[in-house]
């Protein structure tokens, strides 16, 4: 068993400038056994304190962390069976790729046969062969990271962290290191925490997310979840890309109004939003829910809006355009088949079956 | 090497055996690490301060010191020999620091435009005399200013038809010879500084101001000079330091002579403390000497400082 | 008509290019020549020091001074040897500066490493305590320290007495943290994961990367210690204890009239520090940058 439990964990800094700062504020949750956690929110959210905490490399100011059955509240790095894959990699530059990956296990004095096994093991599921008795400036980008993972699966251990372990490689790389990443934690079948500012980082590559902002966590959830269902508007706003539209409103009886329009919300969907009857709202659309009524079979009977569209941005298989309601820019993210003109009115559809709604004060989903 | 205190489950505040155990678990090598550089600041710097302060009030002697109060300071502020060194230190200051640091400012103005080979070279060049000792500098010089035709100076002065000057003789000249060695001195730190701090200039900014039709002199007045004051400043206030300190010139050159003429402050405390042992006179000596070298820095700092950031 | 306008254009432009390689030859010229000028008017002491020594006692003297000596010898050199102490001297020098620079580097760099990498209690204060007091004049602490090592601690005239005040400066401190900070810090958390202790990661992750600053420091050291003449002239007072420069200005007060002993004694006590600058020049030039201004 692997699992990683935090009871309560918080951890405050003192900083020079900020003075006494939460990075991370009572947070209690459970990583599965095997599981790939990923954490994700913008910098200074918190979730590299909570990684370092995991590591050992900072100590939570209270709270209890496990890491299997047994706490590790004030374990050394060493004594808590995980490895780390840093952001810069981390490789000792003066040391071979050979001596890097087995620094480690010399350090825990495991036997000569076994290190020289393990690594040479590590190199071959890694494609690593040949570099072994290079220095890390003779490696490209792409080899270092491998060697840093390099370095973490010769620990064998029951939890692999990744701190932004891609963020140093460019996009085409990147990709393709996302995908051995995921094939390297089925084959390892060991547990993962990742950390990324990436949403589709995190998207693609956990099998479970935690998004965090000021040091609180905001949701846990599986990518789909998160997508579907995000529970406020922080990750509602930074899971998918380009975010999702935020348009102030007020419900009154089935319709959404606001500035501009009148929108229609679908029957099943009223009863949980009772409450707020009459109230101020923020009505949430994703980018992918503004439509191109030339792009519909039957034109639709409501929702249908007609904007000037204030910039096309192409995207190949899309159109980017950016309209206004009221004050806000929405944004829709539209199929490219129909041409689409800046500076002209286009009629769009609203798809209202995937709206959501949340509370203008407590940033919360409503229902 | 860990970032916070204990738990708060162990109740950071009490003052236990087991915390007093996980802290040095925690930090016990951190401290390890200063720990001898620590004693011997305490050692060799913190008691020298407070010692040197408790003695510039007293009479100092070996078998029994006596507490005088402010006489130590009374007296000298009645010396005219202390302001004399007080004068000398000044001028020397004044007729020193700044035109060196133009020196070096135009000697790295005119290595920079060079290419690598040369820049090299003259670096070397510059820096290479400054790997000589004060007091190796002050013998040769010695022979330099020596009065007789055999001088190099004098020579050099016949050569030219002038008359013999008995350069560190004559009380008139003998400050102002001290003061011509600096302008021959090594320049070769202040250069480095200087190529360095003009070689993370953007060139962006040159490029700018080619574009705006910017002349060689208006660029280094609007663009290298600002932008280099971060090192002027250093210069200037390290310079100010060192030569409110000068000692080894005027001991191995002059003996502070002829008649005071330049005999320094630091000159007058060695003298008062190592010749006629008047430590506590010395000590309230080197508390003026400090005070001022201080208040001068932090002056420095106010007008020359500036927040630029490129 | 157009045409012949760009053309005049065009020959204007060139001519004006024409101009400005020409000015851009002459002005280099004249930094060449200033900057040689310069450069050797800065050598003159140096070389008029070696020509000095290198003259018999009669030609020294001589009015107008030969710049070339017409019957260079070493006999100067003998001189220097004969009044007895040089070669003791010398070697009291190495001794000391070698002690010393082996102490900074080792005190500074682990200090250094700990105020610029670890984080602990109390780091901040006590480094900005020591930062604090590299403002206070040497004139200051001369005093007490003095009397306490001469007086408190009988220490006289000894090796200790030469060292012990600077075994760790600092500025060496302040020069070790600065270049220490440049390290990544991720190596020293990624040893921490590869089951390090503390020291070894000093040991076998930090020193490693921190040897070309090391170097500097201790080449800096070795030459300030070299060349350092007011503590050494306080606490040595008999022959056999001085160093290099206590002893060089002895010269100027016991053998006034030689200045031809006078400059072979410099010219040895200079050449060492001119060896180690030629061999280790680079630490030179790119050391100083280490530690001061953007720090």
């Amino acid at each position: 068993m692997s699992e990683v439990r935090f009871v309560n964990v918080s951890k405050e800094f003192e900083d020079d400038n900020k003075g006494k700062f939460t990075a991370v504020n009572d947070a209690t949750f459970t990583i599965e056994d095997k599981e790939f956690m990923v954490f994700v929110g913008p910098s200074g959210c918190g979730k590299t304190t909570s990684l370092r905490m995991i590591a050992g490399l900072e100590r939570q100011t209270s709270g209890d962390i496990y890491i299997g059955d047994r706490t590790v509240n004030k374990a050394h790095p060493k004594d808590r069976d995980i490895a780390m894959v840093f952001q810069d990699y981390a490789l000792y530059p003066h040391m071979t790729i050979r001596e890097n990956m087995s620094f480690g296990l010399k350090n825990l004095k495991r036997p000569k046969e076994e290190i020289e096994k393990k690594v040479s093991e590590a190199a071959q599921i890694l494609s690593l062969e040949n570099l072994l008795d290079r220095k890390p400036r003779e490696l490209s980008g792409g080899q270092r990271q491998r060697v840093a993972v390099g370095r973490a699966i010769v620990r064998n251990p029951k939890v692999f962290l990744f701190d932004e372990p891609l963020s140093n490689l460019d996009a085409k790389l990147r990709v393709q290191m996302r995908m051995e990443l995921s094939e390297l934690h089925k084959r390892l079948g060991a547990t993962i925490v990742y950390v990324t500012h990436d949403q589709v980082e995190a998207m693609t590559l956990g099998t479970r997310i935690v998004v965090m902002n000021q040091g609180e966590i905001q949701q846990i959830d599986t990518p789909e979840e998160l997508y579907k269902n995000p529970k406020n508007m922080f990750v509602a706003g930074f899971i998918g890309s380009p975010p999702m539209n935020f348009v102030r409103g007020r419900l009154d009886g089935n319709i959404v109004q606001t500035v501009e329009h009148a929108l229609v919300v679908p029957e099943d969907k009223l009863l949980k939003y009772a409450e707020y009857q009459g109230k101020e709202v923020v009505l949430g659309i994703r980018p992918e829910d503004v439509i191109n009524i030339e792009h519909l079979p039957d034109a639709p009977a409501q929702n249908v809006i007609e904007p000037v569209i204030k910039i096309v941005e192409h995207l190949g298989s899309e159109f980017l355009v950016y309209f206004g309601i009221g004050e806000e820019t929405i944004v829709g993210k539209i199929s490219s088949d129909y041409h689409m003109e800046v500076f002209k009115k286009h009629q769009l559809y609203i798809n209202m079956e995937k709206m959501t709604l949340f509370d203008p004060q407590t940033q919360m989903r409503i229902g | 090497m860990l970032a916070s205190h204990h738990s708060s489950k162990m109740n950071k505040k009490r003052f236990t055996w087991e915390n007093t155990v996980q802290f040095f678990k925690d930090y016990g090598w951190c401290y390890a690490f200063i720990l001898v550089p620590v004693i011997l600041f305490v050692l060799f710097t913190v008691y020298p301060l407070v010692m040197a302060f408790i003695y510039s009030f007293q009479k100092y002697s070996v078998l029994g010191s006596e507490w005088i109060g402010l006489d130590n300071y009374r007296s000298l502020m009645d010396s005219p020999v202390f302001w004399k060194a007080m004068k000398n230190t000044l001028i020397y200051t004044v007729a020193t620091v700044p035109v060196n640091i133009l020196i070096t400012l135009f000697l790295a103005l005119m290595i920079f435009p060079l290419n690598n080979k040369s820049q090299t070279f003259f670096k070397a060049a510059f820096y290479l005399p400054g790997v000589t000792s004060g007091i190796t500098m002050s013998l040769i010089w010695l022979w330099i200013f020596d009065p007789t035709g055999a001088g190099l100076l004098n020579a050099v002065f016949d050569f030219l038809g002038l008359d013999s000057v008995m350069w560190l003789a004559n009380p008139d000249t003998a400050l102002f010879s001290l003061i011509l060695m600096t302008y021959l001195g090594a320049h070769g730190a202040g250069i480095l500084l200087y190529l360095a701090a003009m070689g993370g200039i953007p060139k962006s900014l040159y490029e700018a101001a080619d574009i705006d039709s910017a002349s060689w002199w208006s660029k280094l007045k609007n663009i290298t000079w600002p932008l280099l004051k971060p090192t002027t400043l250093y210069l200037l206030v390290m310079g100010v330091i060192a030569s409110f300190q000068v000692f080894e010139q005027a001991y191995v050159m002059t003996m502070g002579g002829p008649n005071l003429a330049t005999t320094t402050v630091a000159y007058l405390i060695y003298e008062h403390a190592f010749l006629s042992f008047e430590f506590g006179l010395a000590a309230a000596e080197s508390f003026v000497l400090g005070f001022i070298i201080i208040i001068i820095s932090v002056i420095q700092f106010k007008f020359m400082s500036s927040d630029i950031e490129y | 008509m157009a045409t012949n306008h760009q053309q005049i254009q065009l020959q204007l432009d060139e001519k004006k290019d024409k101009q400005r390689k020409i000015f851009k030859i002459v002005g280099l010229s004249v930094i060449y020549i200033v900057l040689t000028i310069w450069a050797i008017l800065t050598f003159v002491p140096l070389i008029w020091m070696f020509i000095s020594s290198i003259k018999d006692t009669t030609s020294i003297t001589q009015v107008p001074p030969q710049l070339i000596p017409d019957q260079p010898t070493l006999d100067a050199y003998r001189r220097v040897f004969d009044v007895g102490g040089f070669a003791r001297w010398f070697l009291n020098s190495v001794i000391v500066s070698t002690i010393l620079t082996i102490s900074n580097v080792v005190l500074a760099s682990l200090a250094g490493y700990a105020f610029a990498k670890l984080k602990f209690p109390g780091r901040n204060t006590i480094f900005w305590i020591l930062l604090g007091s590299m403002m206070i004049p040497g004139q200051i602490t001369l005093i007490p320290l003095y009397i306490l090592i001469v007086n408190t601690f009988q220490m006289a005239d000894t090796y200790l007495a030469l060292v012990i005040p600077t075994l760790v400066t600092t500025a060496n401190i302040f020069l070790a943290r600065q270049f220490m900070a440049s390290l990544p810090s991720t190596l020293i958390d990624a040893a921490r994961i590869d089951a390090c202790s503390e020291p070894k990661i000093f040991w076998k992750v930090i020193l490693p990367m921190a040897k070309p600053g090391l170097a500097v420091l201790g080449i800096f050291t070795f030459v300030a210690n070299w060349n350092n003449f007011f503590w050494p002239f306080l606490v040595t007072s008999s022959n056999e204890m001085r160093t290099l420069q206590v002893g060089l200005t002895s010269f100027r007060y016991q053998y006034t009239a030689d200045y031809g002993a006078m400059m072979a004694g410099a010219v040895l006590t200079a050449i060492p520090m001119f060896i180690v600058f030629l061999a280790l020049q680079k630490y030179f030039l790119k050391g100083i940058t280490i530690g001061a201004v953007k720090g």
